[in-house]
């Protein structure tokens, strides 16, 4: 079952947001409906389900809506018009107090300039989450150490945020979301501030902290890079919109359109493509020879065992279950295509 | 875009329009001259018509003295919060009085060194000692008691207040010109009826101080909340914080800095009226300076003077320290650079640079030990007390110090430490009022000039406003004016402000004030204008101007009142110049500022048309600078009319003299009378000169 459930989003900015969302003409664009009404509309019927456990990544250029979608799901941004659904609960219908309860227990953030408190110490802006739901002093100390640690950066407990560096700071970023236990970790575009060799390291790092914590993550970056490599699916965003929503070989191998292909061009194929993207279906026109194939192997992997041969291999599925085949042939070709 | 328009100089309709207006404004004069002679009513303002408001006033002061002890206003409202004052006043003069006179200095030092540096530290002892030195420790203290009082009370209303103004556009807009009244309004037109309130004593003046030193306290803690970032919001409303918590853990620490220079403010402006305080018994320094002043002692005047700019100095420094604190987890070493790097191979700055770094070695041996004992004893639970374990061990050398100075008895400042400098004063006053004040008999010295000025310019130009001229025709020239400068708005408004003068039995003393406020307002301008343009002109002077105006601004203006009593006497001559000093401020700045501001482009495109110096100056600079010229013309009359009652302290003659004789006399209808006159003299003035200078900056525009 999905962990969030966006249904119909929209977020319209400007003084009369529902007059324009009742009279505008469905086809309208949103440059349209600026000249004419100069309200913005920066979420546009967005629908979607985000499971428990994944990574859900946010994709798209700036300003297409993604900060402001990431703030609808927590009411940090009021919707105009839609349902959000977190485990079933209607977030858009809660009461201030249960949409603050939500926001201490479930549903935590981090923000692109990190957003930490410049007048507390580490240790301080850590906790900042237990201390508002009330958790005592010591406690919740013992638990900012916790997070610290985890992050590593035990030893700079009593720092304050100007003293540490950029990829610093958003570890303490990142351990004040995480202090809490939420269920849920809305991330926007948290890495994008960093230098890019930082930026891998903290990538690194949030993959290796989301195998221990499975925590479910939507994760919002403007860099098809990033969002490759850590989005087990991805949405990208135009205008507003979701154009496409599907794992990374989906959208690298069938771009829906211009603007997605734009983004998949510079993507290393050979490393993103896996047997399964590319195979052609298991008809018994082919006659098999090459040893089985698992669905996951990505191109870069089969190269060397298919380069110097014609026959056609086998994909298989985690059960040996056979799905595809796939020779030499088609590995070039879907190298090709792009 | 340099390109100007020569004004076409034809066009009739306006020049005809041009001489009706003064032709209308001569026949208005005249006609009234002419009836004036016929009916006594428009030549002297009369009698008969004075609303009677002295009496109204002098009869609710004896109703309030009769019922101060039963009437629910007083019994419920006035007596608890007076006595709350009260209580707070003495309990902090009390304890700053029993502390030994070493410890509120090593407590001061060492505050400062930790707010900022040692150099801050040493500059507030050499701002305390000299308070000791010319005797004047218990009023400084209490002085200083005084203002701690009135800061307390002053935030404990304006922090809430600009809180609630931050957080509502309502009362953000109520407030505003509220708050623009109390900072414009003199004070002593408050300090009325607080003493009519709460008697002659030390709570009113705490009061008027706390009106007057409120409004900086409210308005920066409302910036302050109101300039904190969305992000930081954001980020506090995403971890569910309620309102509550995010403005006690988020908005207020971040507006933190802003609030404590309201702070400053706040304390620079209670300073700023501890002499006017003084005069409904505030005691302290105020008190000695204003005695002094009567008496004629001015030796013991500046000492008092100067201890009171110490104390603004102290007071400044320190809270404008507090204001930029940084945050460091780590406290740095600092202080120990004393001394800059030339002078640095000295023997004897080697010396005692070793040894400042010897006492903070043993300061910071101190702070750990302390540290790590608290640590051991209390563990991680009492991690906040040992991370201000310097703290800590500053309160105990204070409280040991106080343990072993009180004992000995030294509590007030030594007598043998005395450093009089009030009798070598004296002695130059005498020999400055002997050897200057006719040169060699020459007929040039202060004696003469003084005499000159009232002879005549004072008091013909007296006789010349109230008597030879019928008030009917100064009233037209007001109100025509107004009507000139604005509209038939203003024009009403002027013509109700000026009669209400007349009716409130002021108009002879308005006439003998406004006199004066010329003759001022005449020099100021004749002297600033071209002052600021020099100093426009040659960064030299600009440099060697900016401070003096800085002093002259910062300084209370009682202490130049005594150098100026000392050459001039007391009278309206010394009351000019004390009013010339303190306002020719702004229109040098000003005038200054506007100069240096306009477009460098079109200054070259006037010397590129051949322009000499002189030309490029009226012809472009001058007139772009009006608006600026005459914003500070403006201010330059509010602040001469501020020193009005300043100026009828040391004997000048008018509204600030009868305000002052009221206080005297215990005739407090008399007081508001003239105070009255002068805030609705100071309106009327204000809002031509601003409307003029409006249209002036208009008129720049459109060229
Ligand atoms: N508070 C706001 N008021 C008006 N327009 C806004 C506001 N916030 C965002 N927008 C507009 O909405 C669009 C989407 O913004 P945003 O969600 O920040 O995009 P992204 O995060 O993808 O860069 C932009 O055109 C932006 O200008
Ligand atoms: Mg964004």
């Amino acid at each position: 079952m999905s962990t969030v459930q966006l249904r119909n989003i929209w977020k319209i900015f400007g003084p009369n947001p529902e007059y324009v969302y009742n009279t505008m003409d469905p086809a309208a664009s949103r440059s349209d409906i600026l000249s004419q009404t100069g309200h913005v509309v920066a979420v546009r019927d967005v629908s979607l389900d985000v499971a428990k456990s994944e990574i859900f990544v946010v994709m798209g250029l700036s300003g297409s809506g993604k900060s402001t979608l990431v703030r609808c799901l927590s009411r940090l941004i009021e919707p105009t018009v839609g349902q959000v659904l977190i485990n079933g609960a209607d977030v858009t219908a809660m009461s201030i107090d249960d949409l603050r309860q939500l926001r201490r227990h479930t549903v935590s953030m981090v923000f692109q300039r990190f957003g930490l408190f410049p007048h507390r110490r580490v240790v301080d802006n850590v906790g900042y989450g237990l201390e508002v739901r009330g958790m005592g002093l010591s406690e919740r100390r013992l638990k900012a150490y916790e997070m610290l640690q985890l992050v590593g950066l035990d030893g700079w407990e009593d720092r304050y945020p100007h003293e540490l560096s950029g990829g610093m700071q958003q570890r303490v970023g990142l351990a004040r979301a995480l202090a809490v236990d939420p269920e849920i970790m809305l991330c926007d575009e948290p890495f994008s501030a960093l230098d890019p060799l930082i930026r891998r390291d903290m990538q690194d790092e949030l993959l290796n902290l989301q195998k221990e914590l499975n925590k479910t993550i939507i994760f919002i970056t403007h860099d098809f890079h990033e969002a490759i490599k850590l989005g087990d699916r991805i949405a990208i965003m135009k205008d507003g919109e979701i154009v496409q929503v599907g794992t990374a070989q989906q959208i690298v191998a069938h771009p829906v359109d211009e603007y997605v292909r734009e983004f998949t061009q510079d993507v290393p194929r050979t490393k993103v493509l896996t047997a399964e993207t590319i195979m052609l279906p298991h008809d018994g026109a082919h006659k098999l020879a090459g040893e089985a194939v698992l669905h996951n192997t990505t191109i870069e992997a089969l190269i060397p065992r298919i380069s110097s041969t014609d026959e056609f291999f086998p994909v298989v599925n985690a059960g040996d279950e056979i799905i595809g085949v796939l020779d030499r042939r088609t590995v070039l070709l879907a190298l090709a295509e792009s | 875009m340099a390109q100007t328009t020569i004004p076409q100089r034809n066009p009739t309709p306006a020049r005809f329009q041009a001489l009706l207006r003064w032709g209308l404004f001569a026949g208005g004069i005249l006609v009234l001259l002419l009836l004036s002679q016929k009916f006594i009513h428009l030549d002297i303002f009369p009698e008969s018509w004075n609303v009677g408001l002295r009496g109204v006033l002098n009869e609710f002061k004896r109703w309030v003295v009769v019922n101060r002890n039963s009437h629910w206003m007083f019994v419920f409202f006035f007596e608890p919060l007076s006595s709350v004052i009260d209580f707070t006043l003495r309990r902090v003069e009390d304890f700053l009085l029993w502390l030994p006179w070493p410890v509120v200095i090593l407590a001061i030092f060492i505050l400062a060194e930790r707010i900022r540096d040692l150099r801050l530290a040493l500059l507030m002892v050499a701002c305390l000692l000299p308070m000791g030195m010319f005797g004047l420790w218990q009023e400084s203290l209490q002085t200083l008691a005084l203002m701690v009082t009135a800061v307390i009370f002053s935030l404990a209303l304006g922090i809430p207040l600009g809180i609630w103004s931050a957080r509502n556009d309502l009362v953000e807009k109520i407030l505003h010109p509220i708050l623009d009244a109390m900072q414009t309004m003199p004070a002593f037109v408050y300090l009325i009826p607080v003493l009519l309130f709460f008697g002659v004593a030390r709570v009113p003046s705490i009061i008027a101080t706390v009106i007057y030193a409120l409004p900086p306290a409210i308005r920066l803690t409302s910036l302050g909340l109101r300039s904190v970032s969305d992000e930081m919001i954001e980020a506090a409303d995403a971890f569910g914080s309620t309102e509550k918590q995010l403005l006690r853990k988020v908005q207020l620490p971040l507006a933190l800095p802003t609030i404590m220079v309201g702070v400053n403010q706040t304390i620079m402006m209670a300073l700023s009226i501890v002499v006017i305080a003084a005069l409904i018994g505030a005691g302290g320094l105020g008190e000695v300076v204003l005695k002094a002043l009567r008496r004629l002692r001015v030796g013991s005047a500046l000492e008092a003077g100067l201890a009171i700019v110490f104390m603004a100095v102290l007071l400044d420094r320190i809270s404008a320290a507090m204001a930029q604190i940084e945050r460091h987890s780590v406290q740095l070493f600092r202080g120990y650079r004393l001394f800059s790097e030339k002078q640095r191979g000295n023997k004897l700055v080697g010396m005692l640079e070793r040894g400042i770094s010897r006492v903070y070695a043993l300061g910071s041996a101190l702070t750990d030990g302390v540290a790590k004992y608290l640590a051991k004893t209390f563990g991680t639970k009492a991690r906040w007390l040992y991370r201000h374990s310097d703290w800590i061990v500053i309160l105990l050398i204070l409280i040991i110090s106080t343990a072993i100075f009180l004992p000995l008895g030294i509590q007030n400042f030594p007598e043998a430490l005395y450093f009089d400098i009030s009798k070598p004063v004296d002695g130059v006053v005498q020999w400055m009022q002997v050897n200057l004040y006719n040169i060699g008999g020459s007929g040039i010295g202060t004696g003469p000039l003084r005499d000159f000025l009232i002879i005549y310019v004072f008091k013909p130009l007296r006789v010349f406003l109230t008597d030879q001229v019928p008030w009917s025709v100064i009233a037209f020239v007001f109100v025509y004016a107004a009507f000139a400068v604005s509209g038939w708005r203003l024009m009403l408004a002027v013509l109700t402000l000026i009669m209400s003068i007349g009716l409130i039995g002021m108009w002879p003393f308005t006439m003998d004030t406004l006199g004066q406020t010329l003759v001022a307002g005449v020099i100021c301008v004749g002297l600033g204008i071209p002052l600021g343009i020099w100093s426009s002109k040659s960064d030299r002077v600009d440099q060697l101007v900016r401070p003096v105006l800085d002093f002259l601004q910062t300084i209370p203006i009682f202490v130049y009142l005594v150098p100026v009593i000392m050459l001039f006497g007391t009278g309206s001559v010394a009351g000019l110049i004390a009013s010339v000093l303190y306002a020719a401020v702004p229109v040098v700045r000003l005038t200054n500022a506007g100069i240096r501001s306009v477009d460098v482009t079109l200054k070259e495109s006037a010397q590129a048309f051949g322009s000499t110096w002189l030309q490029t100056l009226f012809k472009v600079e001058i007139p772009l600078a009006l608006p600026a010229i005459m914003l500070g013309i403006n201010q330059t009359i509010m602040m001469v009319l501020a020193m009005v009652i300043i100026a009828g302290l040391v004997g000048a003659t008018g509204l600030g003299l009868e305000v002052y004789q009221g206080f005297a006399n215990d005739n407090l209808g008399r007081s508001v009378e003239a105070g009255l006159a002068i805030v609705l003299c100071a309106i009327v003035i204000d809002r031509i000169t601003q409307q003029f200078a409006r249209k002036a900056s208009q008129a720049a525009n459109l060229n």
